[in-house]
């Protein structure tokens, strides 16, 4: 027995002290280089990918980034497109279980060891993590957190109202929405037209009636919950907003209506933190608007979470798998997540990272205290508007009930209810 | 005489036709005032408004100054790509589908229908069917993201177009003509170029206006198959309109518009009296 010992110990030693020269002369001989395939390429997300690229350069790398301009659906053409050819990128942007689908069309790299040697683990919000490490090992990494229900109060809505009180239960919400109109705001909701904004009302009623429920019948289709009487009152409450909302915004983005928000004639926007970089940018002030976590029966911050990622793909190329290490500890590091959250206005995926300093807004701290408390309650979720919660196909089939419903004021709740039910099964 | 421009039911007409002139340039109105006003203004005021004060600056912003991620050269590059990618496309795919249209409609062989029938069904299928046998082709010969590689494929998918539209034209030529040619020794190509071509202009012109702004305003393929300075103008335009986390820049994305429709604006200017005459000198024989 000790002899086996001894000589196993050997072998280990002997191999060791072979790789490792050859592993540091890797390291030290070639260049890191990445290439990376983003859809940030404007305003503030194109700046933020450009201050990354930066730093990676500063670290030594090069840095070659193909923004593919459009939405998700050009993108992920692109990203096929690669593939296919062989040649994909080191690095993509991707997010939601689409990880998980792409993930069994080429490999992707085993990032185990860069994450526990970051202590990456603790700091993610557990259902993130998930997301990011399907079949148990970590091949992508999230960058940057949005809340999709966070709630936006025009200041000049609330002194037509009369109210000074912020809504935490969707009474007080609904009972805020009556003062307004009462007060002379035409539209006690703001809205655009897009069917992520939409999809945004219902999710955000769901996961305040009960994040349980919406846990059980978004985000694991389970049949019983998706024809549970949560989702008729969700569906009641999405009625109850659509009667607030302004019929005559066609498919709009929501910036077109944001003065009318500003001006009191529009009074609570329920949309995503990334809406207080749009109203910064347009030149309104933040005296002029609250933000709050949005309604949550229980009175616990309730956050739906969206989530940028990238995802990295196997390449033999030395220099290339250097850089998908300083890419992985970059996006990782606390100091990066700040610089890039401080730049876009979403909240860091670290919750250890400190936003009491200067840099981040009222909005950016409230959004991640809510995130803290909402881990600890078991409170956060996946938002399906935004793609986080299931697969391009079934959030298409779901949407599309809900955005038909918020349009078509016929509908009844327990009748969209079954809709969506219907609609799940169809897209299984 | 009496003046007929006073008839009730001229006036009538006229009254409908501005007003359908007036529906389709509203667009175009908003889009040239707001390349004139300043983003703040847009989102401070209304998407419709007169400017207050003319942002010029818009149009060199659009011209040499935006960032698409770390590059900030406005749609100058993006332009010179799609003028690159474009006109050799125009040409080969207008030329080609001349001989093609001549060769199923004046040269008749055995299965010329066939393959006839065979070219023109690829303006049924789905531009994204199409995607992934192109990522294929444009890798096995090399000319994945390359300029060279729009270059053929919107030649080669522009041929189900313009063999369908010389096909049509050519049919009307009287076949005496040809075979007099024949018979005094002319030749294929011979017959193409001496007889064919001189007969061709109302044609060509509207495959070249019809190939020119379609290649010119397609995304997909340009988007997909090309890489950051490589892409065209289409591309580049949505980049400047695809920011979340920001306000629309809806004052330099009105003037990137402009500039970038110019080029086909000034094909329909140019060439728009040919193109209905060669449309209908086919159908109305």
């Amino acid at each position: 027995m000790p002899i086996t010992t001894t000589r196993r110990r050997l072998l280990a030693g002997s191999v060791a002290t072979l790789a490792l020269p050859a592993f540091a002369r890797a390291q030290g001989a070639v260049k890191p280089r990445l290439t990376v395939i983003s859809q940030w390429s404007a305003g503030s997300d194109g700046a933020a990918i450009t201050a990354l690229g930066k730093k990676f350069e500063e670290k030594g790398g090069v840095w070659q980034h193909s923004p593919v301009p459009g939405f998700t659906t050009e993108m992920m053409n692109k990203l096929r497109a690669q593939i296919m050819a062989g040649d994909p990128p080191a690095c993509s942007q991707l997010k939601g279980p689409e990880i998980a689908a792409w993930s069994k069309i080429a490999p992707t790299v085993n990032l185990d060891a860069l994450v526990a040697a970051a202590g990456y683990e603790k700091v993610v919000a557990p259902d993130l993590a998930r997301l990011h490490k399907p079949g148990g090992k970590w091949i992508s990494l999230p960058l940057q957190i949005y809340s999709t229900n966070m709630l936006f109060l025009s200041k000049r809505a609330m002194d037509k109202a009369k109210a000074d009180k912020i809504p935490v239960t969707w009474a007080d919400f609904n009972g805020l929405a009556e003062k307004m109109k009462a007060g002379g705001v035409a539209y006690p909701v703001a809205n655009g037209g897009t069917r992520p904004d939409d999809g945004q009302k219902f999710e955000a009623s769901l996961a305040g009636i009960s994040p349980t429920a919406y846990r059980a019948a978004i985000m694991n289709l389970d049949k019983k919950a998706l024809e549970g009487p949560e989702i008729k009152a969700a569906f009641a409450q999405v009625r109850k907003i659509s009667d607030w909302m302004d019929p005559n915004v066609g498919a709009q983005h929501f910036s077109t209506n944001l003065k009318r928000f500003i001006d009191g004639d529009m009074g609570m926007m329920i949309m995503g933190g990334w809406a207080q970089g749009v109203l910064r940018n347009a030149g309104f002030k933040f005296e002029e608007f609250i933000i709050a976590p949005g309604p949550s029966d229980n009175s616990k911050p309730v956050f739906l979470l969206n989530a940028d990622a990238f995802i990295f793909w196997q390449r033999k190329e030395p220099d290339l798998q250097a850089g998908q290490t300083l890419m992985a500890q970059l996006v990782m590091d606390p100091a990066i997540q700040t610089m890039y959250s401080q730049i876009t206005g979403s909240i860091p995926v670290r919750t250890d990272v400190d936003l009491s300093g200067n840099g981040w807004s009222d909005g950016q701290r409230r959004t991640g205290a809510a995130l803290k408390e909402a881990i600890a309650s078991n409170q956060a979720v996946l938002s399906l508007a935004h793609n986080m919660a299931q697969e391009n196909g079934m959030t298409a089939a779901m949407i599309d009930v809900i955005t038909e419903y918020v349009k078509n004021k016929t509908i009844k709740p327990e009748q969209a209810a079954i809709r969506l039910a219907e609609a799940v099964e169809g897209a299984r | 005489m009496r003046d007929r421009t006073f008839a009730p039911s001229r006036v009538l007409i006229y009254l409908i036709v501005l007003l359908i002139a007036a529906a389709w340039l509203a667009p175009l109105v908003v889009v040239v005032l707001n390349s004139l006003r300043t983003n703040e203004e847009i989102a401070q005021a209304s998407m419709i408004g007169w400017p207050k004060q003319w942002a010029w600056s818009n149009y060199v912003t659009a011209w040499s100054g935006f960032c698409v991620a770390e590059t900030c050269a406005g749609i100058r590059p993006y332009m010179l790509n799609s003028a690159l990618v474009t006109i050799p496309a125009t040409i080969f795919s207008t030329m080609l589908g001349a001989v093609a249209g001549y060769a199923v409609s004046l040269w008749r062989f055995r299965g010329d229908n066939w393959i006839y029938g065979i070219v023109t069904l690829g303006l049924f299928l789905p531009q994204q069917m199409r995607l992934l046998p192109w990522t294929i082709v444009l890798r096995d010969i090399g000319l994945i993201n390359t300029l060279a590689g729009l270059v053929l494929i919107h030649t080669i998918q522009g041929l189900s177009f313009t063999t369908l539209f010389c096909r049509n034209y050519y049919v009307a030529i009287p076949h005496e003509l040809i075979r007099a040619a024949r018979i005094d020794g002319a030749g294929f190509f011979r017959i193409f170029w001496r007889i064919i071509m001189p007969l061709s202009p109302p044609i060509l012109i509207v495959t070249v206006i019809w190939q020119f702004t379609h290649i010119w305003n397609e995304f997909l393929y340009g988007v997909t198959f090309t890489s950051g300075q490589q892409q065209p103008v289409t591309a580049a335009l949505i980049a400047l309109s695809a920011a979340v986390a920001d306000i629309p820049q809806h004052g330099v994305q009105s003037a990137a518009v402009i500039i970038a429709a110019l080029p086909t604006l000034l094909i329909y200017v140019l060439g728009g009296r040919y193109f209905v005459r060669g449309l209908t000198a086919g159908a109305v024989k």
